[in-house]
């Protein structure tokens, strides 16, 4: 009898897998419940497919979205569903970051503890930190050019107050488009683009970091030899210090400043600056740049740093980046769902320090030289504007930046505007964020 | 039955009138549910698991350097061996010397081919051969002198003291009543959230449900019998069940009621049975043979349904012949401490147990092959104590090799699918079953929707393969744990009871039946949420189906029988003193 109480610890063993199984389901059921109970199989929450519980809606309590069990019903202004199309997401889950596709499990009303139960199966309304007038504004601007995108964010909270892209399908009326046209693709989240001059912002930073600056200077004959090859820019600038060459966006110059920071420190930089790895939207993770920084290619490392060769950058990474040089270097997670109850936030999540504080303020300082010298103070009347264009060279011709923020107690957003084609950085897009902001400290 | 439907009408009448009361009723009673489940489990469960069994005594052994040694079995090995059960730390004794068994108010010594010898009185006896002995005999064991001593009544009454200290069986009375609101509460949810799709008959099921409980407490406390928390936790997960099908099948509620009765039946018939342990092991050839039988007769008669030929259908009324030879399968594998130092009662039970998985595997009952095939492996591990010798290089892999041949197809479509069930590929194909189960059974969060609001139930097979994952939707996480726990205790408790075993065929019967209970619950939930691939068998208790349920009580009954606590078991018969007195 003995021997079998010894014995009988395989019966233990049995029960103890049982249990340990157990202990792994609930570990599983605890961390995917939300996403389990919302998947499209679940008829509880789900009429054909179609997600049939909750709604959408936007900072300011504009209903764009209600799932019905006779489907999802969109608000009834053409231009504001497109201009939302990205934010709020398709029926047939085609723009995955949606928010009927993203946040099913808010959608439903799901929690740990009550499941997909309501007694009044109604679902959440979740609310977007996005402004849909502001969107609207934003569309409309875009809407001249094939591609574009726009997104804005409050640099101290992280919520992203505006973002739209273009092209854009209207998803009350998708029946007939094809699942992988490019107006499902979100730019501002999905894309990864050649930055062009904006990235000197970034080799400007490290530059600051590394480097003595002060008595910077470089003699712009406006091509630039250098390798055998041209660093052309737009104008011969002459003589110029380091406030110049930014405002100048000289190539020439930061070609210069690259080697001299070197690939090391360049590479060191774009990661410790969030640009080669995806940023986190409340779960959704942006595409990740990538850049290619050669220690034995001095020319190519002279493209890089200038915002050209191998460069891609997220437009989303750009725009917390230039967030962090506004908020004293400090990076703020951006964010889409408005936080409401008890565990609202006031500040947002915070990303670390990207940069130094006095590298913030001296980059804000040059920065705001070149809305003064460059893009003309003018153009933003009534707007503490602090920016910097970029043109970038893609292989059909050229696309449009301009990033940047405000410098506005009440209304402190950062933004990053793009444009397929265009005419110069500022031209193209800064009346695009100009009318943008106007909206935006209007309504909020 | 007039009254019955006119309380299911007025409660459907209320539920119209006052809809918003009605669903505030679900929101609370979600509460309610949760929170009995939580007293009547853990009051139980903990009743069952606090307490190690102080053994009886049922003589001494006084050894010549001057030591006693009680003996507490039915059945007790002599030797040098450290795991003997009277062990003699002298080098003229061998390890596994001598057994030394009780029968009625025999002794019986048996000479286990020690290198000394057994002499009692002078006489030396033939290795392997039992003889009869009493009290005050002088036994020589390799030249150590032992005297076997009665116990006397003196002692005995002193020894039943001491037994009477032990924590005593939780008195059934209010977890019964817990039982019975949660009971009374799961009807009325039914019909809130079913209306008059709830028939009358389902009603009565519950109701009967619940008279049959209490009838059963009531004549076997009179009976002198205490412990009742394998029985409650049995009772609420037929509770469980009933809702289970009547969500699922209305109609078919009546018919689970009544596989609970003849369960019920089953299970009090074995435990009066297996109180003799003679009775019960000359019934084993017959057992045998009526296994083989029924088998013969499925393989013949078999109807396939989902996918395998384990029904037969009788009558109008289906059930599956190899669960029920499941009950033979534990009586079989079981045997006395004599026994197991016996090969051929080993053999037999090996080639018996080659005979069923043959079967299955012809059948193509898969997940039942595999449960037979893990419990052969436990019960001859429990009893030979030796894994790699006989077991697993002889008929294991034979069988193993033989199954795996018969399942091919089967096996490679459902391990493609495991771990890959929510992939594009599988999710709506060999992943369907699992995804929705994980699905629905997270909408059902913590507390669930509701009995009766579940929609999981609409799929094939969810009240049976996929019960854990009904549960979960309309009962919630908490008390689909819950379940899963009632079958780990079971286990504990089986192994808990070993030290006070009488015979090592209770200990090994107990141990083989938790076995069953612990793997098919493995089989039946980590198949339906891919811990497993899904291999299609019953959760003891739960799952939908009559046979399924009949068996689980029966299988009981070998728990009871080792249930060593005073005057706790229906199974165990009271010590003759006591009815002298």
């Amino acid at each position: 009898m003995r021997r079998l109480e010894r014995r009988a610890i395989m019966c233990l063993m049995l029960a103890a897998v049982l249990f340990l199984g157990i202990v792994v389901f609930s570990w599983r059921f605890v961390t995917r419940g939300g996403k389990w109970a919302s998947f499209y199989g679940n008829t509880q929450v789900y009429t054909d497919g179609v997600i049939s519980r909750g709604s959408v809606c936007d900072r300011n309590g504009i209903l764009l979205a209600s799932c019905t069990e006779d489907g999802i019903v969109y608000v009834d202004d053409t231009t504001l569903r497109k201009a939302t199309a990205h934010a709020v997401g398709d029926p047939g889950g085609n723009i995955p970051y949606g928010a009927v596709n993203y946040f099913k499990d808010e959608l439903i009303g799901y929690d740990l503890l009550n499941g997909t139960y309501d007694a009044s199966r109604d679902g959440k309304s979740i609310q977007l930190t996005i402004d849909a007038e502001a969107n609207r504004t934003a569309y409309n601007y875009l809407s001249y050019y094939d591609a574009g995108l726009i997104g804005v964010f409050n640099y101290k909270t992280g919520e992203i107050v505006c973002m739209v892209s273009t092209p854009a399908v209207d998803p009350a009326y998708y029946d007939d488009v094809d699942p992988d046209s490019a107006v499902y693709y979100n730019n501002f989240i999905q894309a990864t683009l050649t930055p062009g001059s904006t990235f000197k912002l970034v080799t400007a930073a490290a530059a600051i970091e590394t480097l003595d600056m002060e008595d910077y200077s470089f003699d712009c004959d406006g091509y630039n030899e250098y390798g055998g090859d041209a660093f052309r820019c737009v104008a011969y600038h002459g003589e110029e210090d380091f406030y110049d060459a930014l405002a100048n966006s000289c190539n020439g110059a930061f070609g210069e400043i690259t080697r001299t920071v070197g690939a090391g420190t360049m590479k060191k930089y774009v990661n410790q600056f969030g640009l080669t790895s995806p940023v986190d939207i409340d779960g959704i993770q942006t595409a990740k740049g990538s850049f290619s920084f050669p220690g034995d290619d001095d020319v190519a490392l002279s493209w890089a740093g200038i915002g050209q060769g191998e460069d891609l950058v997220n437009p989303c990474a750009m725009m917390v980046y230039v967030g962090a040089i506004a908020n004293d270097g400090e990076a703020v997670a951006p964010r889409l769902l408005k936080r409401t109850g008890i565990f609202r936030r006031r500040s947002g999540k915070s990303l670390g320090h990207y940069l130094d504080a006095g590298t913030a303020a001296e980059l804000r300082k040059m920065m705001k030289n070149n809305v003064e010298s460059s893009y003309g103070a003018g153009n933003f009347p009534e707007l503490d504007i602090y920016a910097k264009s970029g043109t970038a060279e893609v292989g059909y011709g050229e696309t449009s930046w301009f990033v940047g923020f405000i410098d506005d107690e009440a209304h402190p957003y950062a933004f990053v505007c793009w444009v397929d084609g265009g005419y110069g950085g500022a031209a193209a897009c800064g009346p695009i964020v100009r009318a943008t902001l106007y909206t935006l400290i209007e309504n909020n | 039955m007039e009254k019955i439907d006119s309380f299911v009408a007025w409660v459907v009448a209320l539920t119209e009138q006052y809809p918003v009361i009605a669903k505030y009723m679900t929101t609370v009673s979600r509460w309610v549910f949760v929170v009995l489940a939580v007293y009547i489990l853990v009051r139980t469960i903990a009743s069952l698991l606090s307490t190690r069994p102080t053994p009886e005594v049922w003589g001494y052994l006084y050894v010549e350097n001057g030591v006693s040694e009680p003996i507490t079995h039915w059945e007790n090995l002599i030797g040098r061996s450290r795991s003997a059960d009277i062990n003699i730390p002298l080098n003229t004794i061998s390890k596994n010397h001598c057994l030394l068994a009780r029968r009625g108010d025999e002794w019986l010594l048996k000479d286990l081919g020690s290198t000394n010898g057994t002499a009692v009185n002078g006489v030396r006896l033939v290795p392997d051969k039992r003889y009869i002995i009493s009290p005050g005999d002088e036994i020589n064991l390799g030249g150590v002198k032992c005297i076997l001593a009665s116990i006397s009544i003196e002692e005995s009454r002193n020894n039943e003291e001491l037994r009477r200290l032990d924590k005593e069986p939780i008195s059934p009375w209010k977890p019964m009543l817990a039982i019975t609101l949660f009971q009374f509460l799961t009807v009325i949810q039914l019909i809130i959230s079913m209306g008059t799709k709830v028939p009358g008959m389902a009603v009565l099921s519950f109701l009967l449900l619940c008279v049959l409980m209490w009838v059963y407490v009531f004549v076997f406390r009179r009976l002198r019998r205490k412990g009742y928390e394998l029985e409650m936790i049995a009772f609420f997960m037929s509770t469980i069940s009933l809702a289970i099908t009547t969500s699922s099948a209305p109609t078919t509620t009546f018919k689970q009621f009544m596989a609970i009765v003849i369960g019920m039946a089953l299970f009090i018939f074995m435990c009066i049975y297996l109180r003799d342990l003679d009775r019960t092991k000359r019934i084993r050839p017959i057992l045998l043979i009526l296994s083989v039988l029924l088998l013969v007769f499925n393989l013949i008669f078999g109807t396939i349904k989902y996918g395998a030929a384990n029904w037969v259908y009788i009558g109008g009324i289906s059930f599956q012949p190899s669960e029920l030879v499941k009950l033979a399968f534990i009586c079989i594998g079981a045997g006395t401490l004599e026994e197991l130092f016996e090969r051929r009662n080993l053999y037999t039970y090996a080639a018996f147990s080659l005979f069923c998985l043959g079967c299955l595997a012809v059948m193509g009952d898969f997940g039942t092959a595999l449960i037979f095939f893990v419990t052969f492996l436990v019960v001859s591990f429990l009893r030979s104590g030796d894994f790699s010798r006989f077991a697993l290089t002889s008929v294991g892999a034979g069988i193993l090799g033989l199954m795996i041949l018969r399942f091919k197809p089967y096996i490679a479509s459902r391990f493609g699918a495991w771990g890959h069930v929510w992939e594009e590929a599988y999710v709506n194909d060999a992943g369907y079953q699992q995804t929705r189960t994980m699905s629905f059974g997270a909408g059902g969060g913590l507390l669930g929707i509701g009995a009766g609001n579940g929609d999981l139930k609409y799929l094939n097979a969810a009240d049976t393969d996929l019960v854990f994952g009904m549960v979960m939707e309309e009962w919630g996480y908490v008390i689909a744990v819950l379940l899963v726990l009632c079958i780990v205790t079971f286990s504990l408790f089986a192994v808990n009871s070993i030290v006070a075993g009488r015979s090592s065929f209770y200990t090994i019967a107990a141990c083989g039946a938790v076995t069953m209970f612990t793997f098919q619950t493995m089989l039946n939930v980590f198949g339906s949420v891919d811990l497993f691939p899904l291999t299609g068998v019953t959760f003891p208790f739960v799952s939908a189906g009559g046979t399924s349920m009949m068996v689980s009580w029966a299988m009981l009954a070998y728990l009871k029988a080792a249930d060593m606590r005073k005057d706790a078991s229906l199974a165990i018969a009271g010590r003759r003193f006591e009815l002298e007195e």
